[in-house]
């Protein structure tokens, strides 16, 4: 089954919500309507509307202080703006501008099948400047989960990796959030998943390594 | 100029694009969805799809969003070197041209800024920023980064200077390659050219920081302490009038929206070279 057939049945099975957006499908507007959450109850005709998917990059680059998004996964998504989509396929196309790959990684949790990768093994395959990346201890990586990941630091994905196979992250909120924002109930809502560390976090692990060395001198 | 690719549709195939990206520049990731959105628009791929280094989706993360069992994956990168050559083939677990891996049959195409067909789009971004200026007084720079760390990206400007050439087409006084941080020094540009008419096209993929700044004061139009991204303005009061010549700057050869035939043209010559191949065995 194709990922957008797959979208297309969690959509008819009452799928609403994915990050900081809510999916509506029962509007006059479109088939399929993409809107801000803070933007649920507001006047649609207020909002901003677009008509196209492509739109949906453009209005998640900046949050609304104007600072470039370059995770996606960060609670900054700007509203005022309404997507008026005609298929489940722009309705894909869309979500994977907005979460990228979040629909596919979601699939592939459901069934078993998604790869994830434990830290140690994510730092151990860096190359040339982030190979030091590798040398951030236990505690260190520990720290910095909670100081890079989870709603506390506006990463709203679910963590499906340890630190290794014996070592399971240290209980915090961002240890325990479940990918979905808002406590929005998990049978209409499609998690955003973390399968193994992003490349900026892999970056904040070798400026901690860099530290860690540094005090030891 | 006619500058369309002959590449066949490919309806059950997916394409994947792999840029670099950036975790402070937006405009850096700019093209590849610009390229992408072409494609897609040409309707000659199932599916097409970004991915990058530094920002998401990943190269680990971009195979979730594939359905296609077959996935032609092209780097838009300027040069071969490391991350062509290393990062692109660890993330994405790539054993050689051809990888079956987790289901997928996977193509791995070269970098598109060394294929051939970037002669024509160079050549067709000069008529862009420099119509009816004589070529025969004009001096055109190709400008890379320079560094000692990938000679391969000096190597693939150098490639391209040698094809224009070559062309019997070719009517500029000379054609040069220059660089940022080495020998010829782009900031020298002057000396470097005996004409009156000098026309300077940055090969990078995206325009950013290099394109928008570092070149332009370099060449001596935009002073150090100019805003960074002061945008697209700096090639749209062409011509410069410099040092004694009349200087025509162009934008990234990336930022070209006929980079999306170079895309085909590179999956295209993969096909001749390997698909074809293994199917004669």
């Amino acid at each position: 089954m194709s990922l957008t057939q797959k979208l297309t049945e969690a959509l008819a099975g009452g799928l609403q919500q994915i990050g900081q957006i809510k999916i509506l499908t029962d509007h006059d507007l479109a088939p399929f309507v993409l809107v801000h959450l803070d933007d649920e109850d507001a006047d649609f005709s207020s909002l901003e509307a677009h008509l196209t998917p492509e739109k949906a990059r453009e209005i998640g680059l900046y949050t609304p202080d104007g600072v470039y998004r370059f995770t996606k996964g960060e609670m900054s998504l700007s509203g005022g703006w309404l997507l008026l989509l005609q298929s489940p396929g722009e309705v894909r196309q869309a979500l994977d501008l907005f979460y990228p790959a979040s629909l596919g990684l979601w699939a592939a949790w459901k069934d078993g099948s998604v790869r994830i990768q434990n830290l140690r093994d994510k730092l151990g395959r860096q190359t040339g400047m982030y190979r030091h990346a590798a040398n951030v201890s236990d505690v260190g990586a520990q720290e910095l989960i909670q100081s890079v990941c989870g709603p506390a630091n506006k990463c709203v994905k679910k963590i499906l990796w340890q630190l290794d196979e014996n070592s399971p992250l240290d209980d915090s909120e961002a240890s325990r959030f479940n990918g979905i924002v808002d406590n929005s109930a998990e049978s209409n809502a499609i998690p955003l998943v973390c399968q193994e560390a992003c490349n900026y976090f892999v970056a904040q692990a070798r400026k901690k390594s860099k530290e860690e060395f540094e005090a030891k001198a | 100029m006619n500058f369309s690719s002959k590449l066949s549709p490919k309806p059950e195939a997916a394409l994947l694009i792999v840029g670099h990206g950036s975790t402070e520049n937006p405009d850096s990731s700019t093209p590849y969805f610009d390229h992408a959105a072409e494609i897609r628009k040409r309707g000659l791929f199932a599916e097409v799809h970004c991915c990058f280094w530094k920002e998401e989706p990943s190269m680990r993360e971009a195979l979730y969003m594939i359905d296609a069992e077959e996935v032609y994956i092209v780097p838009d990168f300027i040069s071969e070197g490391y991350f062509t050559r290393d990062v692109i083939p660890r993330e994405l677990e790539l054993t050689g041209p051809t990888t079956q891996v987790y289901g997928k049959t996977l193509h791995y195409c070269d970098p598109v800024g060394i294929h051939p067909s970037m002669t024509s789009l160079i050549l067709q971004r000069t008529e862009e920023v420099a119509p009816e200026v004589p070529p025969e007084e004009s001096t055109l720079f190709i400008v890379g980064h320079g560094t000692g760390l990938n000679k391969n990206s000096t190597k693939a400007i150098r490639d391209q200077v040698e094809l224009i050439q070559t062309l019997p087409e070719n009517r500029f006084a000379s054609v040069q390659d220059t660089y940022m941080e080495e020998a010829p020094l782009i900031s020298e540009w002057d000396q470097l050219a005996e004409t009156p008419n000098v026309i300077v096209v940055p090969f990078f993929i995206a325009d950013g920081l290099h394109s928008y700044q570092d070149i332009p004061v370099m060449l001596g139009f935009e002073k150090e302490e100019g805003k960074a991204a002061s945008q697209k303005e700096v090639f749209r009061r062409n011509p410069y009038q410099l040092r004694d010549k009349t200087l025509y700057y162009s934008a990234a050869i990336g930022a070209e929206p006929l980079m999306a035939d170079v895309i085909l043209d590179q999956i295209a010559t993969f096909d001749a070279q390997h698909v074809a191949h293994t199917e004669t065995h």
